[in-house]
């Protein structure tokens, strides 16, 4: 893998000049915590780098929550997307998946893919819930994302991923090959902190595998308790960068809104028979970690959780996923 | 068939006739813009404009291309607007969706089939398409209930089965009323009256979620392979793409994998009779 080199100042200047050419989004620190904002010349010295997590998943730039999907008027400027987490960038896997199949692909999704260059930012450091090396998932970025870029210090490094990566970072003259082995040795000690952190603090979580076992075997009473305090509001879902479920709904001229759904909502697979294997509360909770962990993996190469612990900071109920997975793990060791 | 290759756009279809088949049941017959074709068990997704659409699988032949007829029974918001339609009204089609029944494996066998109220619409489209291959195949039995003899749709469908070579029909009510002369009872009491070649036969299944899990389970005593019944899932098939998650069943979409699976391929996914 290329390793590339520029001086932040200059970085600062060359993004600058994209901007004419690009929309820009950027991982932005404001008073609440870390999101994507538009960038503009007065903000491009705001953007953070090598920080977890933005507050908004990466599939809200593929997946808006409402689009027409009839209308045909999809093309958009070439986007960059600057700072996403690998645990985001490991989302995308199942969406491509879903929305790329070759027998039925979605184009409004296919065009902004296309349109757009993923610039992943490596994380050195963890968020409270953060657990994406539980499921193997690393905290930095070598596959998936175009390019991936992290600070130290003055420097801003480039590791090239994709072609689409290399054509870009070409475009960029001020680029030169990070010889410097000082700082790629940084950057792998870094890597080694922060993969211990996050290895000390999810010691108790049961990898991927494993959940999926528990889940399956888990009794209707764990599911009642935990499900006891969700409202059914679908914040896990909707925060979650691998939900992507959907609802058409008819508009006259035979056009079509699709719009986010949830299997949190209720009558969300009732037929119109009435059947309604979902009518519980707690099976549409518990539905939702079978899905993930269970079915979804039998079904598709990519994940379905990244571990990114968004939705444990989203619940209305406070319900934590990683607290009724370490009580599954402790009730299968007794 | 993609309309503009938009897997979402809809393809227009005139409705040209609306038969009343009981006082909840009716089959609309659609021509469609563009030739239309489809195996039988696929379905498609019928739209009312502005209103909502819904999956069905069409209960005409999959020979005919030009003319689709759909069976709609009244159960809720966008069937009730189905029913209010009249001759001349623009529907919306979306499909064919999802894997029918693999009818070239059905060669050389006898096929049993078990249907119960509206499941007969999607059956009856088998029907047309066994009847077309009827020199390849050994024998086609239908056992059909229905709740009263009044909510059995297609009656003239059983007097041609009768009269036609290899074929044979039989019914059933749940409840009978004064006129009534044939079987009572559920569909799987027509079981212990048709003469089944166990080594030769396999089955279909269609009907409401009830009699598909009480009819399989006694096909499976009667010692039918579970690979060698095929049933018609019915979920809630919202984009028919695979992609919506409405019908997830387990491991599968039944929309894009199914809606016709095997006994075998689900007997082991979660809520397969809800």
């Amino acid at each position: 893998m290329r390793y590339l080199s520029i001086n932040k100042e200059e970085w600062d200047v060359a993004l600058e000049r994209l901007l004419s050419s690009y929309t820009v989004f950027a991982t932005i620190s404001n008073g609440y915590g870390l999101d994507y904002e538009v960038v503009t010349a007065g903000n491009i010295r705001d953007i953070s780098y090598d920080r977890p997590k933005p507050a908004t998943p990466l599939k809200t730039f593929f997946l808006p929550v409402r689009e027409n999907v009839t209308s045909g008027k999809h093309a958009e400027r070439q986007r960059i997307i600057l700072g996403i987490p690998n645990c985001d960038i490991k989302g995308l896997g199942i969406l491509d998946e879903i929305y790329l199949d070759k027998d039925y692909t979605d184009i409004s999704y296919r065009e902004r893919r296309e349109t757009t260059l993923l610039i992943s930012s490596d994380c050195f450091d963890m968020e409270k819930n953060c657990h994406c090396s539980s499921y193997g998932i690393k905290p930095y970025s070598e596959d998936g994302a175009d390019l991936a870029v992290i600070q130290i210090d003055d420097h801003i490094i480039l590791r090239v991923i994709t072609p689409k990566g290399e054509e870009f970072s070409s475009q960029l003259t001020m680029l030169k090959p990070a010889e410097n082995g000082e700082i790629l040795n940084e950057i792998e000690k870094y890597h080694k902190a922060v993969e211990s952190l996050l290895s000390s603090a999810n010691k108790a979580l049961p990898d991927f595998e494993t959940t999926g076992k528990l889940v399956s075997a888990a009794g209707g009473k764990i599911w009642e308790k935990y499900s006891s305090h969700c409202v059914s509001c679908g914040a896990c879902t909707t925060i979650c960068p691998t939900c992507s479920c959907f609802l058409l709904i008819d508009r006259p001229g035979f056009e079509k809104i699709k719009q986010m759904d949830a299997c949190q909502y209720p009558g969300f697979e009732r037929t119109a028979g009435g059947g309604d294997s979902l009518f519980e509360l707690s099976e549409r909770f518990r539905n939702r970690y079978l899905c993930k962990y269970v079915w979804k993996s039998r079904k598709f190469r990519s994940t379905a959780c990244t571990g990114c612990g968004r939705c444990i900071e989203a619940c209305l109920g406070k319900i934590s996923k990683n607290e009724l997975f370490t009580e599954l793990t402790h009730a299968s060791q007794q | 068939m993609q309309v503009n290759n938009n897997i979402y756009a809809p393809l227009k279809a005139r409705l040209t006739e609306v038969i009343e088949e009981s006082p909840l049941i009716k089959t609309l017959v659609l021509i469609p813009e563009e030739k239309f074709s489809f195996n039988t068990g696929q379905f498609i997704e019928l739209s009312v404009d502005g209103i909502g659409e819904a999956p069905f699988t069409p209960s005409s032949s999959p020979l005919v291309s030009d003319r689709l007829e759909v069976t709609i029974m009244k159960t809720g918001y966008v069937t009730g607007y189905m029913h209010e339609l009249k001759p001349g009204a623009i529907m919306g089609i979306r499909g064919p969706y999802g894997r029918g029944y693999p009818v070239e494996s059905f060669y050389g066998k006898e096929v049993l089939i078990l249907g119960g109220g509206c499941g007969l619409a999607p059956i009856r489209s088998l029907l047309y398409a066994l009847e077309n291959i009827s020199d390849k195949l050994e024998r086609v039995v239908l056992c059909y209930g229905s709740k009263t003899p009044s909510d059995c749709i297609y009656k003239p469908l059983f007097t041609r089965l009768n009269n036609t070579p290899k074929f044979e029909a039989h019914r059933t009510v749940d409840k009978a009323d004064e006129e009534w002369g044939g079987n009572v009872g559920v569909v799987t009491t027509l079981l212990e009256k048709v003469k089944i070649n166990l080594r030769k036969s396999l089955a279909v299944v269609c009907g409401p979620p009830v009699m598909m899990k009480f009819g399989t389970l006694k096909l499976v005593e009667m010692g039918y392979p579970d690979d060698l019944i095929y049933l018609s899932m019915e979920k809630n098939m919202s984009c028919g793409l695979g992609k919506c998650g409405h019908c997830m069943m387990g491991k599968f979409f039944v929309c894009k994998d199914g809606p016709v699976f095997t006994y075998n391929e689900i007997k082991d996914q979660p809520d397969i009779w809800n």
